[in-house]
This record gives C-alpha cells, sequence and structure tokens, in this order.
C-alpha cells in the first residue's frame, strides 16, 4: 500500500493510496469543509464518488478503525480541558435477552460499575433519566455515562448477566 | 443607499435559486445588475457607496488570488503546468486577439478582450469539479494547474497594462520593492501574524481587513495599482497562515463581490449601440477556442482528445477575472461584449461541467457502433 497525499491549490488536501489488489482510494478534504470519498476499482475507468459531512467521515473513519461493532451502538467521549481534563464517555448499549425484565436496582448497575444509566430508547421513544425501578425490555437501547473504564465494566459485567 | 439594499436583496435571492440548483451565480448576478441598472429598468445606479463596495470586492478577489499563489508550488510541478499553460494561453489569446482585431476593436482593447477571453473562472472550475464529483479524474490536476498558471499569467497582465506610461523598468522594480517589504514583513512578523490570528475575538478579522485595506490605499503614493499591491500582500501572507487569512478574509469577499458584479452589470450601457454581431461571434469562438485548447493539452499531456473534451467542459466557464479586467481596463463597448462572453460561456459551462462524462460516453459508443462489431471468444 503506498499512500500519496497532495496539496492542491484551491481544492483541498489529497489523499491516494492503492490497495495490495489494485483498487485505487482517494479521500479529498475540500475547502468547502465536506469530505469526498472515491473508490476507483482495478481496470475500471470511472470511480464512484460519495460526499460526507466532517461527522459523517468520523463515523465512517470509526468502522474503519474497528472502534463501532454494530451500527446502532457508538460512544462519544467529551473532554472538559477546563476542569481538570475531566473526560466522561458515553457509550449506547442494545438490551440483550438476558437482562430484559429486570431492573437497574435489581442489577445493581450503579454498585458494581459506578456507571449510569442516564436514557433509555424504546421504540422512538426517550426515557430520561430512568427510575430504579424502571424495567429493561429487550430492543431497548441504553444510553450509560460514565467514565471509559466503568464503561467497559458495564460491557463486562452488566451485558452479560 | 435603497439601489444597494434592492440589488443586494434580488442577489441574495438569486443566490437562493442557483444554489439550489447547483448552476453558477456569477451570471445571474450580471443579468440582475443589467435588470436593475442603466441598460433595464434604470432602478439602480451606481454611486460614491457602491463604487466603494465594488472597489473592495475587487480588492478582497485578488487579495484571495495572491493567498493562494505559491510560486514554489508551481515550481515543483513545472513541466506539466507550463505545457498545459502555454497551450492554453498561446490558443486562446491568439483566437481572441485576432478576432477581437477583426471585429474593429483597437489593438488596446483586443488585447483586453484577449485577456479576459483567455482566462477561465477559477471559481466556477473549481466547484465543479467539486460538485460533479470529479476530483479523482486524471484530468482534474490538469485543470486545477491551468487555474494556476492562468492566475500566474493574469498577475503579469495586469503589471503591464498597469504600467502603461510609466518607465516599465522602474514599474518592476517598484512592485518587486512592495513585495520585498511585505515578505519581510511576514519573514520577520511571523509569530505576530500567527498570534493574532489564533485569537478568538474581532482582532484577526479586523487585522486581515484593515492590512488589505492599507496596503490597497499606499498605492496611490507608489504608483502601483491597488490590485497589485493586494496580490503582493496575498503572497507574503500565504507563506504564514494562508488558511486562517482565507477564513478571516472571506465574509468580505463573498459580500463585497456579489456587489461588484452586481454593479458591474448596473454600469452597463447599451446606449452606445449593441453589435449583437460581433457578441455572438465572440462567445461562440469562446466556447470554441478552450475546445481546441483542451483538445491539444489532452493528447499532449494525457495522451487522449476524450481527456481534452473533459478539460474543455470544466474551463468554458468565465467569470471573475474576465470581469475584473473589463472594469479595470474595458471601454463601455469592451465590458458589454464581456460581459456577455461571462453570461453565455458560464451557463454553457455549467452544463457541460454537469454532462462531460456523458459526452465522453456517448462519442465513445458512437465510436464503437462506426466499426464493425467483431465478437472475441475468451477463453478462461
Amino acid at each position: 500500500m503506498s499512500l500519496r497525499s497532495l496539496n492542491l491549490p484551491g481544492i483541498g488536501t489529497k489523499y491516494e493510496f492503492k490497495t495490495e489488489k489494485g483498487d485505487t482510494v482517494a479521500i479529498f478534504f475540500t475547502k468547502t469543509g465536506t469530505i469526498q470519498m472515491y473508490t476507483l476499482q482495478k481496470g475500471c475507468n470511472t470511480p464512484s464518488a460519495a460526499e460526507m459531512t466532517p461527522a459523517e467521515a468520523r463515523r465512517l473513519g470509526n468502522i474503519l478503525t474497528g472502534a463501532i461493532i454494530e451500527a446502532d451502538q457508538e460512544s462519544v467521549e467529551i473532554a472538559f480541558s477546563a476542569l481538570a481534563d475531566l473526560r466522561v464517555t458515553i457509550h449506547s448499549f442494545l438490551i440483550p435477552k438476558v437482562i430484559a425484565g429486570r431492573t437497574i436496582e435489581d442489577l445493581q448497575i450503579r454498585a458494581k460499575t459506578g456507571a449510569t444509566v442516564i436514557a433509555v430508547c424504546r421504540h422512538d421513544k426517550n426515557i430520561i433519566n430512568p427510575a430504579p425501578t424502571f424495567v429493561f425490555e429487550t430492543g431497548d437501547a441504553a444510553l450509560v455515562i460514565g467514565e471509559s473504564d466503568q464503561i467497559r465494566m458495564f460491557e463486562r459485567e452488566i451485558m452479560v448477566e | 443607499m435603497e439601489g444597494i439594499v434592492l440589488a443586494l436583496f434580488l442577489c441574495l435571492l438569486l443566490a437562493l435559486i442557483t444554489k439550489y440548483l447547483s448552476v453558477p451565480a456569477i451570471p445571474f448576478y450580471i443579468l440582475a445588475g443589467i435588470m436593475l441598472g442603466k441598460a433595464g429598468l434604470g432602478l439602480v445606479t451606481s454611486d460614491v457607496i457602491s463604487r466603494f463596495f465594488s472597489d473592495m470586492g475587487l480588492i478582497f478577489l485578488m487579495f484571495f488570488m495572491g493567498l493562494g499563489l505559491k510560486p514554489e508550488r508551481v515550481a515543483a510541478n513545472r513541466s506539466a503546468v507550463l505545457t498545459s499553460g502555454i497551450i492554453d494561453l498561446n490558443v486562446n489569446m491568439i483566437i481572441g486577439f485576432v478576432a477581437a482585431y477583426l471585429l474593429g476593436f483597437s489593438i488596446i482593447e483586443s488585447l483586453i478582450v484577449a485577456s479576459a477571453f483567455y482566462i477561465s473562472s477559477t471559481a466556477m472550475a473549481i466547484t465543479s469539479l467539486i460538485e460533479n464529483r470529479k476530483l479523482m479524474l486524471r484530468e482534474a490536476e490538469t485543470v486545477i494547474w491551468l487555474m494556476v498558471f492562468e492566475d500566474l499569467v493574469l498577475i503579469i497582465f495586469l503589471a503591464l497594462i498597469s504600467a502603461g506610461d510609466q518607465n516599465l523598468v522602474i514599474f518592476v522594480a517598484k512592485v518587486l520593492g512592495v513585495l520585498a517589504v511585505l515578505y519581510a514583513f511576514a519573514h520577520y512578523g511571523k509569530e505576530f501574524l500567527i498570534s493574532i490570528l489564533d485569537r478568538d475575538d474581532e482582532l484577526p478579522i479586523l487585522f486581515t481587513f484593515a492590512a488589505v485595506l492599507t496596503t490597497a490605499s499606499f498605492s496611490m503614493y507608489l504608483g502601483v495599482p491597488e490590485t497589485m499591491m493586494v496580490i503582493a500582500l496575498g503572497v507574503a501572507f500565504a507563506t504564514t497562515d494562508p488558511d486562517a487569512f482565507e477564513q478571516h478574509a472571506r465574509p468580505f469577499k463573498d459580500v463585497f463581490l456579489v456587489v461588484f458584479f452586481v454593479f458591474f452589470g448596473i454600469t452597463i450601457d447599451f446606449s452606445g449601440g449593441m453589435n449583437w454581431f460581433m457578441i455572438l461571434v465572440i462567445c461562440v469562438l469562446a466556447v470554441v477556442s478552450k475546445l481546441i485548447s483542451g483538445i491539444l493539452t489532452g493528447i499532449v499531456i494525457h495522451g487522449s482528445a476524450l481527456s481534452g473534451l473533459e478539460i474543455w467542459g470544466n474551463t468554458i466557464s468565465r467569470g471573475e477575472f474576465s470581469i475584473a479586467i473589463a472594469v479595470l481596463y474595458g471601454s463601455p463597448v469592451v465590458a458589454t461584449t464581456i460581459a456577455a462572453m461571462v453570461i453565455v460561456t458560464s451557463i454553457i459551462g455549467s452544463f457541460t461541467a454537469k454532462y462531460s462524462s456523458w459526452l465522453r460516453r456517448g462519442i465513445l459508443g458512437l465510436g464503437r457502433k462506426k466499426s464493425p462489431p467483431h465478437r472475441v471468444h475468451v477463453t478462461r
């Protein structure tokens, strides 16, 4: 794989690389703020293109690095540099069958992991700050907030219960 | 003042519509100006305020050009830039000049028409490459470098023509002197400049505006035109943080340039007599001569006339620089001719840029139909 980067006057920065199989991928960070990705299959003349906003490009990047495993689970880390570099991670989890029917209290989420469930999305409705007596159902998406270690703990301890 | 408000409001509407349809806005600003101004309804006339705004538009356009101009980059890509650039320059300048001269313009006027005829719109070419998702085509790079070369030629042309009666050696020395002073300022004041640009209060934007205006105002004392002064400033500032300067100068450029285009249209006067035949000839030739230069460039650089067609499709549009030439040096008849050429070529250009790949495929398809079909059996 040979990566080539190029500064094009008036356009922006171009990154291009050839894959081992001979396909070409080119990414352009344009001055208009959008990101264009072109792929050209080996032996083909017309590339196909996709235009992305920076947010979409980041999401694609996350997928490519393997950070997001499922399309509907993702996490955001927010850093507050003014508050002694406080970092908070918010992660979304799909509730599996094994914990359906149990409550937040009963799962001892806070005690076991230190993380907090701040919202649950059920059938396109959002329940903010669910009470300890809240009962999970399969198909719920829970939004969990905490430090990244606490989130990892949540994933290991609670999601497999 | 009401005139500017009316013109700006109309331009705002046009901007919304053209962005929605993704066609270039410049020809419509000029048409709006023609409609409102002397040649049309006569609702708006240019006054001191509008002239000041228009001047600002031109100055910021030139400052931007200077910022984007990186001589060292051209030097790095010399062979490709020079070949395509020289073909483009010769073909279009000669066709433009001969046509204008035969149509009855004086030699100086013909030179001005030829320059406006030669220089494609960088803004439109680049927008079309991005919007039509052509950046990966190998012709795209050729088009981009062509635009850079054309900008360089424009600077030389502006220098030559604005030197006027002055001794050319003294004039060049003055320009180089200005450039040296500004370079030194950018070089030794680099940390100061960057510390100002990094702030998030009003200072960066105020500084950018003041720097451009101050530099332009020195032109009176030095006998160097404003355009050259601000291009030099742009080139010098490009050695510090060009992106930051672009970001801070953009609001001024965007607003003032629209005023510049619309008031260019407003000042157009048909009372001197409109020679429709002349305008038609120039417009047709403007499209044809870029086709010739495009195909030649395609053959020389990419070894394919079809590549030339792609280059042609993206470089037909004449725009901001042609109008700048018309405003700076054109007589009313020249300005009208250039206005018509910009309007026609930029509208045609927006279509050719959009459909050039279809055109290519169509021609390839025709070529295939003509040759007798023979079946090739592939054994694997």
